[in-house]
């Protein structure tokens, strides 16, 4: 039963997933900060990469890998939250589109140059990620599918289990919920809209750690500060291909994004080197046809 | 979901409520101005016999930044759409040149009429689609074309040695003149195409085109209902900002001698140094563009051993720009000389008695 | 959408821009081509490489510049090669001649002309990046080129093509360029002229040869850089296996610096190839070593010789056993040439002066220990130091050896024959022992270059 392990279009979809499930992550991230807060995080993917930054740092003082990605899980919430309060809050009371997208690609400029600055000092090698999943292949009887993927699939299908238990099931969920949907009204039932803003940039960042660790981690782990940019377009097709205010629609478009990326690129030969268009394509089409996305209710302003 | 979602402003942006009117006090001291204009004049016309040939390039890459940012100022300044594209049409605009000049031998100054026009062209095709997306979106859509257009260049232009660089010789950017040695010469070409560009600029914004996009920004329903055909400005607005943007990118190539797409996100972070002039420099002015440029450049070249420190200060001071001088160094200038004049005058109001309008204003008066 | 204005307003403005316009277009109309400052692509420093002794830049079209970048008792070297993150591997090169120049200037400095001189080198990094390079090079070389004395050993080949146009009208040696581009034979620009290794066209020969002699009816895939370094072996590659039953299944190109070759490795198998011709460099290499071990593809496989240092045969380990490659500079690392004196003289000399953190054991260190030998020995025999006759030198090499040469390999150029070395030997690498074994004898190519590399490959 070689078939389906020997099959292009198999090994393909497989890397697809593998792809798709880094940019569900980020999706995800950018969606909870566009229900909590309203704005398109441009600096995302750099938030993200600080976290991959720390993560790496850890690993480099004797932390192995899964216990280095927890601590930088826990950095990242309190800097996610922090940013939140101190850099975003007092601008996103303006509701002015310019200055939101300003600061949060001064955000973009800032956390990436900070990255090169802290950790990588001239002269160095380059920076390894070690590997967050064993080699080799799971065996499936009819198909076998590299550890590397299952890992990655696991992951992302864990943290949509937490969030959905987070935000469904628990008060604090439910608060932050209130809070996305309507905050002055959720001030008059005791909730503090600060605090539910700085929560959903922290589980954002969070995620966000997750994302671009998983990222870096892969062949033999040499990344560098350029390691969420083409990330972070990929992840904003998702997100829009979903709905931008759907988690659901996050990880559904992550997972889409990423096959048609490898699918594409397999079967469509010149499209190598730019199938950048496909996402950005598909993120414009969606905008026109279908503003909510695939699983998005609400309505997004068109002319 | 409250109704942050909406994307049309609540409030004009911050930049767009002019700081104060024009004082009929002003025109008491005319040859005043006439006395500033006569010495930046000198200055500006002096500069480059009194510099090395590096540090004339250097001025010339203010101007041509600051070319590049009056393109942005345009669009998203008066005409609130939202652009982090502009490094797309300066890209545009650079390998019309380079390949023009490296590739088919023509005589470079001839290539930038013909690279504006490209950067306009691919403008418009923008600018339609554009109309039906707004805000933050638009900024998305434009972010994905700086990110995709080296990836397209790095497909289809093979410079020497198989990469996507093309740097035209020497001999190609040279004098024409005799008495002007190549560096000089290179700075009063720029030096002219900005003079020109920046009064043009003035001019449009003062005038009735000037108006309708201003109209456009503010309150685009109402200027439908009086008539302004809000589609056609808005894509004009597009076509023009990105002829400025393709001009400069023309520019940086006689200036720098290379057009460069390696980097996948070398366009998108000139989109980024343009924004940051216009916003530092100050948004919807004449004079803040060429502020803002300089401020990048000075930075630029402060920061020149550490290669991320300019983006880390860069980073910051947006961020910091937008709390504490929302409409840049121009704006926070005009509200400062209106309160020396307010203080000066004793305390009492302007002629026009004019207060802070909270409906959207006709074009601010230029610096 | 026209924008009316009165009559009055309207014709300052227009009459403004019609300035503008005419001035420019007057101004554009003056130019001419070619103002002879040592030429550009249509005649170089005037050279031509006709007969053997002709002399191949002429430096009556220079300005006069002989003599720049020579400071007092010291000739200044400027150069640029990736020092830092993805592709540092590359940085290791330079401790090599740093070393050998520090040896020399420790004790007393060259002699050139009856007179000695200290040799310093200044180098940016450029992270392979030929923009960067570019700009690095202008820098340190100064905008009239008078800076620097010559420019030494840059890295990449599309890096050297981006300096090539510049340093070729200022009249300024670009010599030792470490690539194996055969672009540098092209005859428009004589003042660039490459390094000891081999031609990338001489390699894939190697190769090919191989293959007819053991595997005659082999299935090649190529994996090779997008850019002109990669162009070069799969163009040679292709002519020489032109008349054999050797095919080429495929080939896939990857973007220079980048390390992921994951998906190009998997399309490449698939293609049902059974020998891969691994032509990529720095991190990609041994990671396509990886990739092809970890899909199970065994291949008889092939490294470029930009490949073959401690530091990247490392990464690959067991995935690297068994692989070929070429080379003429002695590994450190094998056994064989433990009491070789000349690799005697390179552990002392890199012990005493070699930077802390060389590792004298990897393969590139010797290469660039080998550039710096050959470069002192050449300034030795030159009777006046100036860049004219530095190049013309270079062209004019005999029977040179030196520095960690194979033995039975020389150095031999001349106005026809632009490539230093061209001679090498096959190796193997055993992963076990970590180093390269000889296989066979040093393969004489010499002065072969020209005849099997397609000729607008040389003239790109």
């Amino acid at each position: 039963m070689d078939a389906l392990n020997d099959s292009l279009f198999v090994t393909q979809f497989l890397n697809g997933i593998g792809l798709g499930a880094v940019y569900a992550s980020v999706a995800l991230a950018l969606v909870i900060i566009y229900r909590t807060t309203g704005l398109l995080n441009f600096a995302q993917g750099e938030m993200a990469l600080f976290s991959t930054f720390v993560t790496w740092w850890l690993t480099e003082r004797g932390v192995a890998i899964w216990p280095a990605l927890l601590g930088s899980m826990v950095f990242s919430f309190f800097a996610g939250a922090a940013i939140e309060r101190l850099i975003i809050r007092p601008v996103e009371k303006s509701k002015n589109q310019l200055n939101l997208v300003i600061v949060t690609l001064g955000l973009f400029l800032a956390i990436n140059a900070v990255c090169q600055l802290l950790f990588i000092k001239p002269g160095q090698d380059q920076v390894l990620m070690p590997l967050m999943f064993p080699g080799g292949k799971l065996n499936l009887i009819v198909i076998d599918i590299p550890w590397a993927i299952v890992g990655r699939a696991a992951v992302l299908a864990v943290e949509c289990a937490v969030l959905y238990l987070l935000l469904q099931k628990t008060k604090i969920g439910l608060a932050l919920r209130a809070v996305a949907s309507n905050p002055e009204s959720s001030r008059l039932v005791g909730i503090n809209p600060g605090t539910m803003l700085m929560l959903g940039w922290g589980i954002a960042a969070v995620l966000g750690a997750v994302a671009g660790t998983m990222a870096a981690s892969r062949g033999l782990g040499g990344f560098d500060t350029s390691l969420m940019q083409q990330v972070l377009v990929y992840a904003f097709a998702a997100a829009a291909l979903g709905g931008f205010d759907s988690p659901l629609g996050a990880v559904v478009g992550g997972l889409i994004v990423g096959v048609a990326r490898t699918l594409t690129v397999q079967y469509i030969g010149w499209l190598e080197g730019i199938d950048l268009i496909v996402p950005l394509g598909l993120i414009f089409v969606v905008l026109l046809v279908r503003p909510n996305g695939l699983f998005g209710r609400n309505i997004v302003e068109r002319v | 979901m409250s109704d942050r979602s909406t994307n049309l402003p609540d409030t004009p942006p911050a930049f767009a409520t002019p700081s104060a009117p024009v004082v009929a006090g002003e025109k008491r001291l005319p040859w005043l101005r006439i006395v500033f204009g006569v010495v930046v004049a000198v200055v500006a016309l002096a500069l480059p016999y009194l510099n090395d040939p590096s540090t004339n390039q250097i001025f010339c890459q203010v101007m041509y930044l600051a070319l590049a940012a009056m393109g942005l100022n345009l669009l998203t300044g008066y005409n609130g759409q939202i652009s982090l594209g502009h490094g797309a049409f300066f890209g545009v605009g650079a390998f019309t040149t380079a390949i023009l000049v490296v590739d088919h031998g023509w005589m470079i100054e001839a290539t930038f009429p013909v690279a504006a026009l490209l950067a306009a062209l691919v403008g418009v095709a923008v600018g339609f689609p554009a109309l039906r997306v707004k805000g933050l979106y638009l900024a998305l859509i434009t972010l994905g074309l700086a990110v995709l257009f080296p990836l397209v260049v790095k497909k289809f232009v093979h410079g020497s040695g198989g990469v996507a660089l093309l740097k035209p010789k020497r001999s190609q950017v040279s004098s024409v003149v005799d008495f002007w040695a190549d560096d000089i010469y290179r700075y009063y070409v720029c030096l002219a195409i900005l003079v020109v560009l920046f009064i043009l600029a003035w001019n449009l914004v003062r005038g009735r085109m000037g108006r309708a996009m201003i109209a456009v920004r503010d309150q685009e329903v109402a200027a439908s209902t009086v008539g302004i055909g809000v589609a056609n400005v808005k894509v004009w607005s597009f076509a023009l900002s990105a002829a400025y943007a393709g001009l400069a990118g023309a520019l940086s190539v006689y200036i720098d001698r290379t057009a460069d797409a390696t980097n996948p996100i070398v366009y998108f972070q000139r989109s980024i140094e343009f924004l940051i002039a216009v916003v530092i420099g100050g948004a919807a002015t004449i004079g803040g563009p060429l502020l803002g440029a300089m401020l990048l450049v000075a930075i630029r070249r402060r920061t020149e051993g550490t290669e991320a420190m300019a983006p880390a200060l860069l980073g910051g001071a947006l961020i910091l720009v937008i709390y504490v001088l929302p409409d840049g160094i121009v704006g926070g200038l005009r509200r400062l000389s209106t309160w020396i004049r307010g203080r000066t005058s004793g305390g009492a109001p302007p002629p026009d008695g004019a207060p802070e309008p909270v409906a959207p204003a006709p074009a601010p008066s230029p610096t | 959408m026209h924008t009316k204005r009165t009559t009055k307003q309207r014709r300052p403005l227009t009459a403004l821009l019609l300035l503008a316009v005419l001035a420019l277009l007057a101004t554009s109309c003056g130019r001419s081509e070619d103002t002879g400052k040592g030429g550009g692509s249509d005649g170089g420093g005037g050279g031509n490489g006709d007969g053997e002794s002709g002399a191949v830049v002429d430096t009556a079209d220079c300005p006069d510049t002989g003599t720049a970048g020579i400071d007092g008792d010291t000739i200044k070297l400027a150069s640029s090669f990736p020092q830092s993150g993805l592709t540092s591997a590359f940085a290791q090169i330079s401790k090599g001649y740093l070393a050998y120049f520090d040896k020399v200037n420790a004790e007393g400095g060259v002699e050139v002309a009856g007179k000695k001189y200290k040799i310093e080198v200044t180098a940016k990094d450029d992270e392979y990046k030929p923009a960067s390079t570019a700009q690095n090079i202008e820098s340190e070389v100064g905008t009239d080129g008078t800076d620097a004395f010559a420019v030494f050993n840059v890295v990449g080949t599309a890096n050297n093509v981006a300096i090539r146009d510049d340093l070729n009208d200022l009249c300024v040696p670009n010599i030792f360029a470490a690539t194996g581009s055969p672009v540098w034979g092209n005859e428009s620009y004589p003042w660039t002229i490459g390094s000891t290794l081999a031609p990338y066209t001489v390699e894939a020969k190697a190769f090919a040869d191989y293959l007819k002699e053991n595997k005659p009816d082999a299935k090649v895939a190529m994996l090779v850089q997008n850019d002109d370094f990669g162009k070069a072996y799969e163009e040679g590659f292709k002519q020489q296996i032109e008349g054999s039953d050797i095919t080429v299944t495929q080939v896939k190109t990857y973007e220079a610096g980048t390390d992921e070759v994951t998906a190009e490795v998997t399309s490449l198998k698939a293609s049902g190839a059974d020998t891969f011709f691994n032509g990529a460099t720095l991190l990609a290499c041994p990671n396509a070593l990886n990739a092809a071990d970890e899909q199970g593809w065994d291949a008889v496989t092939f490294v470029s010789g930009t490949c073959i240092s401690k530091t990247l045969m490392g990464i690959a380990g067991e995935a690297a056993d068994g692989v070929f490659a070429t080379t003429n500079i002695k590994d450190p690392l094998n056994p064989a040439f433990a009491n070789d004196s000349a690799m005697k003289e390179y552990n002392e000399t890199l012990k005493e002066y070699g930077a802390k953190d060389v590792d004298p054991e990897n393969g590139i260190v010797a290469y660039g220990y080998t550039q710096g030998a050959l470069l002192v020995e050449i300034l030795k025999s030159l009777d006046t130091l100036d860049r004219g006759t530095l190049m013309n030198k270079m062209y004019d090499l005999k029977d040179l050896t030196g520095g960690l040469l194979l033995d039975g390999v020389e150095v031999n150029t001349s106005p026809t024959d632009r490539f230093l070395a061209e001679d090498v030997q096959m190796i193997q690498y055993n992963a076990k022992n970590k180093y390269f074994e000889n296989i066979g004898d040093v393969l004489d190519f010499e002065g072969t270059t020209p005849d099997i590399t397609p000729k607008d490959l040389i003239n790109s």
